[in-house]
């Protein structure tokens, strides 16, 4: 009998919890206070003034709007690369999320995206025009900063070497090749994969905009393996055979390379202007400048940077628009340039951050922006180019491949 | 003289023959689904289930995480007919028989030193489970720091030393051996605890026999310990194979698959087809090979335990 009454209550017991599981899923969030999932990179309890800005920006917004809260889930740019789409499928994508530029038109078309509502429309003062930032069903998000391509490069190693401030990509090679056999490394790159390929990623695309070629034709066909695309090709070819490329280039990342010039290990590089301001903390030594010119004599680089959009089938659409028009508004947008990044519209500068001397630097990165970038459309395959650029490199410095080759490579591994 | 047979008894378990017994036989019978069904709803859902919706995914065409048409044995023929399949068995065969080389007799070895200590016993164990103890993410994290050629110890080390940087990652050769003593160094401690279990078993008298016909050490591991491991041997070669088979994390963690798919095993494989390439029909196609390989495994552990204890 007492046998009997447990099994009962076992049953019972089991059969309430399954009956509380269904029902938790179905409560309405029709009232009260609105929680915005919100998938930044950032860490905002990090000692950087990157973090430190967004973590301000957030706790501003909060105290603008307390009916809305923002519950931000730190995620890095190769997690939610992997998780949004995956997110999406399942309805469970976040309600806002960062993306960069160039891999926006990949997640709108793996639905990641819910369509920018009407009042996103109203705003019509952004530096760069956004219609790059669409998908199969219009716009899916706005800039959040802007950033281009710069060259960095050791001014202290320079002055050892006894040589000048590289103009072109020939003579990085050059002053690369003397840099190295003095024991740094002439030019700090990567061909690792493990950051989805992001330094040489954004080298290449800033590379192709200098020459003017197009990455991708009418079709969405990845093709750039032509004579000005291989010059990309070749100089990462030359600097190989000069001895400039670090040991470990098939498995150093964007991180990597910064680290190397900000700790004095690496004499020249390729990085986005996002670095310029941490850099200058970090190392006086490591200066920029506009990118050396290639065969068109050209030092236009791609506007790439950060976007804000809505996450697919998100349940507070309004709430989310509100907490992306504030984040890329002035207010938000000038706390945003004391960490160095560079706001995207006309009306944040007229902040008085702006006027004062701490945003010189800001204000000539904005400028730099301005005159030595352009924005351009991306394909639905950015991944698939950026990982064949990574193992074209990795051939092309193992196995001693030739830069012709190396274009090809990548060209059809984005194709495939 | 007659022999003569003791008086037939009635065994003390015959079951009575009347209807009322067997109605109660009955129930008793209904009531074991009663502990059978849970757990085979459990089963069904978490390895039947995935595994028909893995096959069914990879007979459909797909894009991003959406199933399409369906494709017949589309993704199964691309599978075959990838130039990069072969490279990725020969990986994933090189990597788990590799780790398995050196993490069997590791833990075989650890499982005696431990067996025959007789003071710190629990602290030596606590050492030698030290690096299971660890998840695969952290024990790759922790090398992939240990080893990292612009700011490691290990290049630290080296440079000290007059050599180089340590440069693992950055070549096929080295990553591939990387990862598999990396593999092997987080795993041993497995085969070392089911070693140890099985070492116990062995009754003492045998020892102390060898003993005093005058048997050594080898002569005690060959003929005492081996045979009685024997069983325990091919279970630990089988469990490891299996980890080692399906180990994505730890070279996740260090190489992702590179440089140039040296080390992109299978498994690896699958994670890349499904999270880089967004191919999840190829990536379906893939894992049923892996279920292939793993149900082979299992089946030759079978048949092995069979003929032993026939």
């Amino acid at each position: 009998m007492i046998k009997k009454r447990w099994r009962f209550a076992v049953a019972l017991a089991a059969a309430a919890s399954l009956l509380a599981t269904g029902c938790s899923g179905s409560a309405s969030e029709s009232e009260g206070p609105v929680t915005l999932t919100y998938w930044d990179f950032l860490d905002p309890s990090q000692d950087n003034p990157r973090a430190k800005a967004l973590k301000e920006n957030l706790a501003n917004f909060e105290a603008a709007n307390p009916d809305i809260k923002v519950e931000l889930a730190v995620v890095s740019l190769g997690d939610m690369l992997n998780r949004l789409p995956q997110a999406a499928a399942a309805g469970q994508a976040p309600d806002v999320f960062k993306m960069f530029t160039p891999q926006v038109p990949q997640m709108a078309a793996a639905g990641a995206y819910s369509p920018l509502p009407a009042a996103a429309s109203e705003i019509t003062d952004w530096l760069r025009p956004i219609d790059t930032l669409a998908g199969p069903d219009g716009q899916v998000a706005v800039p959040y900063e802007y950033r281009t391509c710069a060259f960095y490069y050791n001014e202290k190693v320079l002055k050892q070497l006894g040589v000048e401030v590289p103009k072109t990509y020939d003579e990085v090679v050059t002053v690369a090749g003397k840099a190295a056999k003095a024991g740094v490394t002439g030019f700090g790159t990567g061909f690792s994969d493990a950051d989805n390929s992001a330094i040489i990623a954004t080298f290449f695309d800033c590379f192709m905009s200098q020459v003017d070629q197009p990455i991708w034709n009418a079709e969405g066909k990845a093709d750039f393996a032509t004579e000005k695309g291989i010059e990309f090709g070749n100089f990462l070819a030359d600097l190989r055979d000069a001895g400039a490329l670090a040991s470990s280039v098939t498995s150093d990342t964007y991180g990597t390379v910064a680290d190397g010039l900000a700790n004095g290990t690496v004499a020249m590089t390729v990085l986005g202007t996002e670095r310029i301001v941490t850099m200058a903390s970090q190392n006086p030594d490591v200066k920029w400048t506009s990118l050396p010119t290639a065969s068109t004599g050209d030092d236009t680089g791609a506007t790439i940077g950060w976007t804000l959009g809505i996450g697919a089938d998100s349940e507070h659409a309004d709430a989310a628009w509100k907490f992306i028009e504030y984040m890329t508004g002035p207010k938000a947008a000038a706390v945003m340039a004391t960490g160095g990044e560079v706001p995207t519209r006309a009306a944040t500068y007229e902040e008085p951050f702006f006027s004062t001397p701490e945003a010189k630097t800001v204000n000539k990165i904005a400028e730099y922006v301005k005159s030595n970038s352009e924005p351009h459309t991306y394909a639905d395959n950015w991944i698939a180019v950026a990982t064949g650029l990574s193992q074209a490199g990795q051939d092309l410095y193992l196995n001693k491949k030739s830069g012709s080759d190396f274009i090809t490579s990548a060209q059809d591994a984005a194709n495939k | 003289m007659s022999i003569a047979s003791s008086p037939r008894t009635q065994a003390p378990d015959a079951p009575p023959t009347s209807k009322v017994a067997v109605i109660r036989r009955r129930r008793e019978d209904r009531r074991i689904w009663l502990y059978v069904l849970p757990v085979s709803a459990v089963f069904l859902f978490v390895f039947i289930g995935p595994l028909f919706y893995t096959a069914w995914t990879a007979l459909h065409e797909t894009t991003y995480y959406q199933i399409g048409e369906f494709s017949g044995l589309n993704s199964f023929v691309e599978l075959i007919s990838d130039p990069d399949l072969p490279s990725s068995i020969r990986t994933t065969l090189v990597f788990s028989l590799g780790a398995l080389i050196i993490a069997l007799p590791a833990g075989l070895l650890s499982g005696i030193v431990l067996n025959s200590l007789h003071r710190f016993k629990r602290s030596v164990r606590s050492l030698f489970l030290l690096t299971w103890l660890l998840s695969q993410a952290t024990a790759g994290t922790i090398w992939l720091w240990f080893l990292n050629p612009n700011f490691g110890p290990a290049t630290a080390i080296t440079k000290s030393l007059g050599f180089g940087p340590t440069d693992v990652f950055s070549s096929p050769t080295t990553a591939l051996l990387a990862v598999t003593l990396i593999t092997a160094w987080w795993s041993y401690p497995q085969a070392m605890l089911l070693f140890l279990g099985a070492l116990q078993t062995i009754p003492e008298e045998l020892r102390e026999s060898l003993k005093v016909d005058g048997g050594g050490l080898w002569h005690d591991f060959v003929n005492i310990t081996l045979p009685f491991l024997r069983n325990t041997i091919v279970s630990v070669v089988i469990v490891l194979l299996m980890l080692y088979v399906q180990m994505v994390t730890i070279i996740l963690v260090t190489t992702r698959g590179g440089p140039l798919g040296a080390t992109e095993t299978l498994s690896m494989r699958v994670f890349n087809q499904t999270f880089n390439d967004f191919n999840l029909s190829g990536a379906s196609a893939t894992a049923i090979l892996l279920f292939t390989v793993n149900i082979i495994l299992t089946l030759a552990a079978i048949r092995f335990r069979r003929k032993e204890s026939l």
